[in-house]
C-alpha cells in the first residue's frame, strides 16, 4: 500500500495545509492585501511627489519598486517559515512528526507552502506596477514571479534552517537582528550598491538576496533604462544571478532539510 | 528487521529493554524494561518530571532513545520508526489542533498524512466522528471548541487510522472532572470496540486505579509494577492516620506498646499500616495520652503505595516553581558556526552498536 503511493504525495498535503491555513488565517491573508496597497497609495504617492525632479538620470521609485516587491515576499516567507519554532514550542509540529511519512518531506513541504504565499503575495503587489511607470505585460509579469519563486524559495529554506536550529521564541528577534536585517541592507534592494564602497559591495557578493534582487532590478529596468545606466544599477550579470539563485536554493535545501531532520528528533 | 514478516504472535505488544534517555548530565529515563500486553490499558503513574512524558515521546518515536532496545508489535523502534508510526494513535499532553481548520478538516489532513485512501476515509470518519459524539459539529471550527470537545476530537483524530495501539500523554490534564469521567468512558469504548492497546501516562491516582496494569514511575525508574489490586495488597489490608498535639510523644508512647509494628511520620501526621485496623483502632487510642486531633481508618490507594515506596506524595512536586531564567546558550545556539550541523557520530546509533556486540 505504501508502494503504490508517490512519494510527492506528503509534500502536496503539507504544502495544501499551509495554503489552506493562510487562506484561513484571515489576519495573514489581510496583510497579504494591505502591503500592496500601503504600497501603492502611500509610498508609492509620497516617493512619486518626493522625488519627482532628482538628481538621478533615471526615476529612483522604479528603481526602488523591485526592491520592496522582494522584501514583502521575503517577510511573507520568513514568517511563515518561522511558524516552525511556534510550532515546535506549541506543539502543533508534533502531529506531523509522528505521522509516517518522511522529515525532508515535511521541510520540502513548508518551504513550498511558505514559498507559494510569498509568490501569491508578489502577484498582487505586482499589479501595481504600471502606477510606477513600468509597462507591464504578462511576459514581465511571468518573468518577475519566476524570479520570486526562486528567491522565495531561498529565503524559505534560509528561513527553516534557522527555525529549525532555535528552540525558542525570544531567539527569533536575535536572529531577525542579527542575520536577517544585514542580509536585506547589503541586498541592494533599498540603495544601489554600485556606488558603495568595496568593502561593502565585496560583502555584498556573498549575499544570497542580492542576486535575486539584482535580477529583479534586471528585469524591470531593462525596458525603461538606457544600456548603460543599467550597467550602473545592476552588480551581476542576469545569468549569474540566476545561477546563482538555483545554485543557493539547491544548497539552502539540502542544508535547511539536514538540519530540520536532525534538530527535530531530540 | 529482527522479523522479515512482522509476524508477531507473542501476547506482548510493546517491549521495552534496558532504555535510558539523557539530556546533558540529566537522566530522565535511567534503565527501563518493561512489557505491554495486547487489549490492555496500561498506565505510567509519577508525578511531574518523573521522566513519563520522556517514556512515551520515545515510545512515539519523538525522540531517539540514548541506549535500549524498543519493539512494537515486533518492530524495532529506531531503525524501522516509518512502520511504528503506521501502527500508533497518539493524544498529546497539549491540545494540538489547527484551531483555523473545522474538526473534519483536522481529521482529513491526518488521514492524508498517514497515506489513507479518501474512500476509507469517509467511512472512517463518520465512525470516529461518531464515536467520539462530535459528529454534529464536523463542520465547526476547532477554535469554537470547548476543552473537552478539543480532546474528543484529538482522541477521535488518533483513530482515524485505526491504529493498534493508542498512547494518551496525560490525557484529562486541565480538564474538569466531568469532563474527565467523560473521556475516560470514550477511551474504555475504544478499547471494548476496537480492541486496541492503550497506554497513558497520568499523575491522577482514580485514573491510574482503572488500568489493567501501572508501572509506577519516579527519577527516571519504574519502582513498581503490577495491577492496581496486586500494589495496594502490598500494604496491607487498611491505612490509619492520625495526628496529635505531641507528635513526639505520642511516637515514644506507641513504640513502646506496640514495637512490632512500623510507624511512619508523614508531615505532622502518623500512617500505620495493619490488616485489621477495626480492632486495632481502640487499642491505639487507648495507649496515645496526647489529644488525638484527627483519625482515619481507610483503604489504601496508589498513593499509598507510592509513599510506600518513594517516602514523598506523588503531586507535591507540582508546587515547586518553574524557572524562567532566560537561557542564553539557546538563544545563542543558532549563532553558533560550528554547532552540530554535521555532527560527528551519533552517540545514541553508536551505543546501540556497543549493545550488540
Amino acid at each position: 500500500m505504501k508502494t503504490t503511493k508517490p512519494n510527492l504525495f506528503p509534500i502536496y498535503i503539507i504544502w495544501y495545509r499551509e495554503i489552506l491555513l493562510y487562506l484561513r488565517n484571515h489576519l495573514k491573508l489581510f496583510t497579504s492585501f494591505f502591503v500592496p496597497i500601503l504600497i501603492l497609495v502611500f509610498f508609492g504617492t509620497g516617493l512619486k511627489a518626493f522625488l519627482p525632479q532628482n538628481l538621478l538620470h533615471y526615476d529612483f521609485v522604479q528603481f526602488f519598486f523591485p526592491g520592496i516587491l522582494s522584501l514583502s515576499c521575503l517577510v511573507m516567507v520568513m514568517s511563515s517559515t518561522i511558524s516552525v519554532v511556534w510550532d515546535k514550542e506549541f506543539g502543533f509540529l508534533k502531529e506531523i512528526l509522528v505521522a509516517p511519512i518522511e522529515r525532508w518531506q515535511i521541510a520540502l513541504g513548508k518551504i513550498l507552502g511558505a514559498t507559494t504565499t510569498a509568490v501569491i503575495e508578489g502577484a498582487l503587489i505586482l499589479f501595481s506596477a504600471p502606477y510606477f511607470g513600468f509597462p507591464l505585460s504578462w511576459v514581465l509579469y511571468f518573468e518577475v514571479l519566476g524570479i520570486i519563486f526562486l528567491f522565495s524559495y531561498g529565503v524559505g529554506g534560509l528561513g527553516l534552517f534557522f527555525a529549525s536550529r532555535i528552540s525558542r521564541m525570544e531567539s527569533f528577534s536575535i536572529l531577525t537582528q542579527l542575520i536577517i536585517a544585514p542580509l536585506v541592507f547589503l541586498s541592494g534592494a533599498l540603495f544601489p550598491l554600485n556606488n558603495a564602497p568595496l568593502w561593502m559591495l565585496n560583502i555584498a557578493r556573498y549575499n544570497p538576496l542580492a542576486y535575486g534582487i539584482d535580477a529583479l532590478h534586471w528585469i524591470f529596468l531593462k525596458p525603461i533604462v538606457s544600456p548603460s545606466e543599467l550597467n550602473n544599477l545592476i552588480l551581476f550579470p542576469f545569468a549569474k544571478s540566476l545561477l546563482v539563485l538555483i545554485a543557493f536554493d539547491f544548497v539552502i535545501s539540502f542544508l535547511a532539510l539536514r538540519v530540520f531532520n536532525r534538530y527535530l528528533i531530540k | 528487521m529482527t522479523n522479515p514478516l512482522n509476524q508477531n504472535n507473542s501476547s506482548e505488544i510493546i517491549s521495552v529493554e534496558d532504555l535510558y534517555k539523557n539530556f546533558g548530565p540529566l537522566k530522565a529515563v535511567n534503565h527501563i524494561s518493561f512489557k505491554v500486553k495486547k487489549g490492555e490499558i496500561f498506565g505510567f503513574l509519577g508525578p511531574n518530571g518523573a521522566g513519563k512524558s520522556t517514556t512515551i515521546n520515545i515510545l512515539c518515536t519523538l525522540m531517539k532513545p540514548t541506549s535500549g532496545r524498543v519493539l512494537i508489535d515486533g518492530y524495532d523502534l529506531v531503525k524501522q520508526p516509518q512502520a511504528v508510526r503506521h501502527l500508533i494513535g497518539l493524544v498529546f499532553q497539549e491540545i494540538i489542533l489547527d484551531s483555523h481548520l473545522t474538526a473534519e478538516e483536522n481529521l482529513y489532513f491526518h488521514a492524508m498524512l498517514y497515506g489513507m485512501k479518501q474512500k476509507d476515509f469517509i467511512l472512517k470518519k463518520r465512525e470516529v466522528l461518531t464515536l467520539c459524539e462530535l459528529w454534529e459539529k464536523r463542520k465547526w471550527k476547532t477554535s469554537s471548541f470547548s476543552g473537552g470537545m478539543k480532546r474528543r476530537l484529538e482522541i477521535a483524530r488518533a483513530l482515524v487510522h485505526s491504529p493498534k495501539i493508542l498512547f494518551l500523554d496525560e490525557p484529562t490534564i486541565g480538564l474538569d472532572p466531568q469532563t474527565r469521567n467523560k473521556i475516560w468512558d470514550y477511551i474504555f469504548t475504544v478499547r471494548k470496540e476496537k480492541k486496541m492497546t492503550v497506554f497513558l501516562t497520568t499523575q491522577y491516582i482514580n485514573e491510574a486505579e482503572i488500568c489493567d496494569r501501572i508501572a509506577i514511575i519516579d527519577e527516571g525508574q519504574i519502582v513498581a509494577l503490577d495491577s492496581p489490586e496486586n500494589l495496594k495488597k502490598m500494604i496491607g489490608g487498611e491505612v490509619i492516620i492520625f495526628r496529635t498535639v505531641d507528635n513526639d510523644l505520642a511516637e515514644k508512647e506507641f513504640k513502646k506498646s506496640f514495637p512490632e509494628i512500623p510507624l511512619k511520620r508523614v508531615g505532622g501526621s502518623f500512617r500505620i499500616e495493619t490488616n485489621n485496623g477495626d480492632e486495632f483502632l481502640p487499642a491505639l487510642i487507648k495507649t496515645i495520652t496526647p489529644r488525638i486531633t484527627s483519625m482515619e481508618l481507610r483503604k489504601p490507594t496508589l498513593e499509598d503505595v507510592f509513599l510506600e515506596i518513594t517516602g514523598r506524595r506523588i503531586r507535591e512536586s507540582e508546587t515547586e516553581e518553574k524557572d524562567h531564567l532566560i537561557n542564553l546558550d539557546s538563544i545563542l545556539e543558532f549563532l553558533n558556526p560550528f554547532g552540530p550541523i554535521f555532527p560527528q557520530n551519533n552517540s545514541a546509533e553508536e551505543k546501540n552498536e556497543n549493545n550488540k556486540t
